[in-house]
């Protein structure tokens, strides 16, 4: 018996379903438009990006968004295949949390 | 390499397996074990199970929509008794209801 994939929720107890009305931010818009492009350019497979998704911990998973489950899995799958180097990443990511200018809209 | 052909026929009853495979697989626990009905076939496709891992997929397999009674998948099922849960199954994942695995 293998275990269960962390996406492999049908029949647990879920209570309500939280619903939330809020409008797509920026940055969500850029991240689904980024992911759409690298998909018609072959660069990453659907499957290979679930597969990102289903690899990340159990409680990382169930703590993070869709849109954040998106975005950590594409950029895994491009440090994967040596699209985006994680160094150069960490290293620009770190840059634009020192300086603030991090943009949430 | 030749291309596999559909095995099963729209109404056969067939039994979900447990192949026990790890990685990025796409029939939930919640039907494995259970015995449904072929609804239709869907096609041919590219395994999803080998894309997943940066591979071809290929040859495409067979892929079938599955319908079960709701009250054979959830044993406490309280909706109306003609209710019926549908999903896509790949071949591999199949047999032919009453064999053993």
């Amino acid at each position: 018996m293998v275990d269960k994939l962390v996406t492999d929720i049908g029949g647990e107890p879920a209570g309500a379903v939280p619903q939330e009305d809020r409008d797509q931010l920026f940055w969500e818009k850029q991240m689904i438009a980024a992911f759409n492009l690298l998909q018609v350019k072959g660069v990453v497979v659907t499957d290979e990006f679930r597969r990102t998704v289903e690899e990340m911990p159990a409680e990382y998973y169930a703590n993070s968004t869709f849109y954040g489950r998106r975005l950590d899995g594409m950029i895994r799958l491009l440090i994967e295949k040596g699209v985006l180097d994680a160094d150069t990443f960490d290293k620009r990511a770190q840059e634009i949390l020192a300086a603030g200018t991090r943009d949430h809209v | 390499m030749s291309e596999p052909t559909a095995s099963y026929s729209v109404g056969d009853r067939v039994r979900i397996l447990d192949i026990g495979k790890p990685g990025h697989v796409r029939t939930p626990t919640y039907v494995r074990h259970k015995t449904g009905t072929i609804e239709r076939f869907c096609g041919l496709f590219e395994n999803p199970e080998d894309k997943a891992y940066g591979r071809w997929g290929l040859p495409p397999i067979p892929l079938y929509r599955v319908q079960f009674r709701q009250d054979d998948i959830w044993p406490d099922y309280d909706g109306a008794p003609g209710d019926v849960l549908e999903i896509e199954i790949y071949d591999h994942w199949l047999a032919p209801a009453g064999e053993d695995s």
